[in-house]
């Protein structure tokens, strides 16, 4: 009973957080000189033609009748149609989610996985040689550029040595459907998850070891350790647990950029995915895909911190819903 | 204990990731094994929006839509060898004496990709549709009085005013938005929207065969392509954005051809150009010159003699030095040498010269201040690699001279609304001198399109006007000379340079648009139709 008010309470939440994104995204894109009009009239610009994709848009109206009318129109759950395309945002996004989905998902299970084993790992050996290394080189990756590191990924292992193949999300010269397709697009996943994985492996991996760390020096340890509790019995069953909180908030905070997260990555990559498509809406004005795109990741932005705070719910018996 | 758990689970992790690797086999090989299809693969960095090219200006809709639809007439990217337009659909076009009637005899073996025959109808209904609806190519059909089609092979194409530019402007815009559409496919349609777009039939030498969007477009060879079937047998366009990324892969050779906008840095062209057994760096004159427009409604712009000063403040070419490694071509006329037939080697934009740039600045009341600036000025740029280089070199020459500049930079859209609206000092811009000189008009003409210093010269405007109302060429050449002499004595622009395309092409290609093999044939500079793999 208490959940089902605690979910009905988010939603309400959610309303007025997409109305703040609409709003900004709006009017951020109005303050922006050049409009679309002008885009799409080529190298010598009538001004009828011009006024014509104006009204035909709603743009020669003032700015907050254009606002209330986009919002009125989202009320009813339709996101408009792309002023360049003339398609539906709605088929557009979900056209591009899948990809970006994929990338950032894979990329998400591999880094949060394999920085919270290693993360770990060190704390039980804090101070040592071991330590030292790894740590330094979770900074180093936390802090490498990502365009970069696409880069030399690309240079070294699909240039260089052609493992993989260097952009794009599938083979161009026909693969037959079915498995096979499936192979060539993880066989393209694979340098672009790289990337993406690698920078944020280094955050989890000085997350988990801090607060593991921490946790170990807790008396509630040292008791179970008195005991005489088996060291594998304290780590799991009495340290993660505890040390998972601070985990979980980045991977929740990630999850809700998961759409966003990986501009860059898909710029470099050609990776066909909402970021590349964002990026092109802008520099081509294209109000509705634009914003259409940013409601999508506003609802995963919220998405995702009420899937934390259950998830805290769940691990830590002391936060109430 | 546990510590061994963990290092197991690392290392069958890492032995996953290295096994994985042959299961999913090696990447595709490069495309013409001998005597099979020949696939050709060439990166675009925009994706299309729609494949209706004619609603819209769709940079990234350009290469795709070029190659599956055809055009009246088209024009080549150098136009300096050759004639400046010819005939795509159209086999051969008459004009009357005036300029004003002109007459196209149409291909008879034209088809549209489902079979059915090109007919005038369609070429009349696609220019009807444009005019109406006034999509983009109307600025090119704005003077027609009446579209007639006497047969299904002829268009009358009659005016209300005599233009000599008439087909050549015809040409250029074709690359961009003037595809002939099938009449039987899109009346009673909005071109927008039409269900066609999803599966568009052209008369063009490519087929459309799948969009995957975000991803790459694949066309087919046309076998009834009425110029001829192309050489290649699958075209596609695979979207790579990143400039790096694509010279990798060009240089890798999974591709041949790394068309200008993923060029490298000049030092790195530079380099290429001498010494590379298996690259050809391509060098294609443009019909643009790079230039700088002064904005005659600022102060101290207005003056002539700051303009005049600003002139002497420029060195052509340690700019070119600076900022291209020596390899473009510096031009200190108002007209480029790909265009000689009209050039006036008499109107010089004056040479380097930094005392007479002091000097006039002094005249014209502009003391050095204590810092040892005269004045302050901003400068911005088209938001490309050569104009931005430019801009760095030109904003440490005219401090040479004591003019602090404040270098400002956009994006395109940004930058070509602020042009438009004259809100600017000083912007680097392209001056586009062909397929006709009637381009004089409408950059410098008083009130026109890309008019955007506010420049106003009756004497100018009368001499344009009369140069494109004849197709005399020896009165035209004197005209547009006179034009000329006046545009450099009253300095609403300064030319620096030629623009100069490079693109690269693997040793044994042939015939893309921007080599000279490719002139006449490619239709459009978009299109692939001329294009040999080697040894073909």
């Amino acid at each position: 009973m208490r959940l089902r008010r605690f979910l009905v309470l988010r939603m309400i939440q959610l309303v007025p957080v997409l109305l703040v994104v609409v709003v900004l995204n709006f009017v951020l894109i109005h303050l922006a000189p050049g409009d679309v009009a002008l885009a799409m009239a080529g190298e010598n610009p009538d001004p009828v033609y011009m006024a014509a994709i104006r009204e035909r848009f709603g743009l020669d109206k003032p700015l907050h009748v254009q606002l209330l009318t986009y919002i009125a129109r989202i009320a009813q759950g339709d996101l408009g149609d792309s002023f360049r395309s003339r398609r539906p945002v709605t088929e557009t996004l979900l056209e591009r989610v899948p990809a970006t989905l994929l990338l950032v998902a894979t990329a998400l299970a591999f880094s949060s996985l394999l920085g919270t084993i290693v993360g770990t790992w060190i704390a039980r050996r804090a101070g040592g040689g071991l330590d030292v290394w790894v740590s330094g080189l979770a900074v180093a990756s936390y802090s490498v550029p990502v365009f970069w590191l696409g880069l030399m990924l690309i240079l070294f292992l699909a240039i260089r040595v052609p493992v993989f193949p260097p952009s794009g999300m599938m083979s161009v010269t026909g693969v037959a459907p079915g498995l096979a397709r499936w192979l060539d697009i993880l066989h393209h996943l694979v340098l672009p998850a790289l990337a993406l994985s690698t920078v944020w492996f280094g955050q989890y991996v000085r997350i988990a070891r801090s607060s593991v760390l921490q946790v170990l020096s807790e008396d509630f340890v040292t008791t179970a350790r008195a005991i005489g509790y088996p060291e594998r019995q304290v780590l799991f069953g009495h340290v993660l647990p505890n040390a998972m909180l601070p985990v979980v908030t980045v991977l929740g905070l990630q999850l809700g950029l998961v759409l966003a997260g990986a501009v860059l990555t898909e710029t470099v990559f050609a990776w066909p995915g909402l970021g590349q498509l964002v990026y092109e809406s802008i520099l081509a004005r294209d109000t509705p895909l634009i914003v259409g795109s940013y409601v999508v990741m506003g609802v995963c932005v919220v998405a995702a911190s009420l899937l934390v705070d259950l998830v805290y719910a769940a691990l830590d018996p002391r936060v109430e819903l | 204990m546990s510590s061994q758990i963990l290092a197991r689970a690392l290392f069958s992790l890492a032995l996953a990731a290295i096994v994985a690797v042959p299961v999913f086999g090696a990447p595709a090989a490069p495309p013409a094994a001998p005597g099979g299809p020949v696939t050709l693969v060439v990166p675009t960095s925009v994706d299309a929006r729609s494949m209706n090219p004619n609603w819209q200006s769709d940079s990234g809709g350009f290469d795709p839509t070029s190659n599956i639809n055809c055009h009246l007439v088209a024009v080549d990217w150098g136009v300096t060898k050759g004639t400046s337009v010819y005939g795509d659909l159209a086999e051969s076009w008459t004009a009357d004496r005036a300029a004003r009637v002109y007459t196209f005899k149409l291909r008879r073996n034209a088809r549209f990709h489902d079979g059915r025959p090109v007919t005038s109808a369609d070429v009349k209904y696609t220019y009807e549709t444009v005019m109406d609806k006034r999509y983009p190519l109307r600025a090119y059909l704005a003077d027609v009085k009446e579209i007639r089609t006497p047969d299904p092979a002829t268009v009358v194409i009659e005016l209300n005013n005599p233009d000599a530019a008439f087909v050549a402007m015809l040409g250029i815009a074709s690359n961009w938005f003037g595809k002939i559409l099938p009449k039987h496919l899109y009346e009673g349609k909005d071109w927008p929207t039409a269900d066609v777009n999803a599966r568009p039939v052209g008369c063009g030498p490519f087929k459309f065969i799948e969009w995957a969007r975000g991803n790459f477009i694949t066309l087919e060879a046309n076998p009834d392509y009425h110029m001829g079937r192309a050489k290649i047998d699958r075209l596609i366009f695979r979207i790579i954005t990143d400039q790096s990324v694509a010279y990798a892969e060009f240089q890798a050779g999974r591709f041949p051809y790394l068309p200008n906008v993923y060029l490298p840095s000049y030092a790195e062209v530079a380099k290429r150009m001498t010494k590379d057994p298996e690259i050809d760096v391509v060098f294609t004159p443009s019909i643009y010159s790079r230039d700088l427009y002064l904005n005659l409604k600022r102060e101290p712009l207005n003056n002539l003699k700051v303009r005049q000063a600003i002139a002497h403040a420029l060195d052509r070419r340690m700019m070119n030095q600076l900022a291209f490694f020596g390899i473009w071509k510096p031009s200190w006329y108002a007209g480029i040498d790909g265009v000689p037939q009209f050039l006036n080697k008499r109107a010089r934009f004056p040479d380097a010269n930094l005392k007479k740039a002091e000097d006039l600045l002094e005249e014209a009341g502009l003391k050095k201040g204590a810092d040892g600036m005269r004045f302050r000025i901003s400068l911005t740029n088209y938001p490309v690699t050569d104009s931005r280089v430019i801009s760095e070199v030109v904003v440490q020459q005219l401090k040479r001279v004591g003019i602090d500049v404040r270098w400002e930079q956009f994006d395109t859209q940004t930058w070509l609304s602020r042009l438009r609206a004259g809100n600017f000092d000083i912007s680097t811009y392209f001056v586009r001198y062909a397929p006709d000189p009637d381009a004089y008009r409408e950059h410098f003409g008083t009130g026109q399109a890309r008019n955007f210093v506010g420049y106003s010269n009756a004497e100018f405007d009368k001499i344009v006007d009369d140069a494109r109302r004849t197709t005399d060429n020896t009165r035209r050449k004197e005209l547009y000379g006179r034009a000329q002499d006046i545009l450099v004595r009253e300095m609403p622009y300064i030319n620096l340079f030629m623009e100069s395309k490079f693109s690269m092409v693997r040793k044994g290609w042939k015939g893309f648009s921007v080599q000279e093999d490719g002139h006449n044939k490619s239709m459009t500079w978009f299109g692939y139709h001329a294009v040999t793999p080697p040894g073909r």
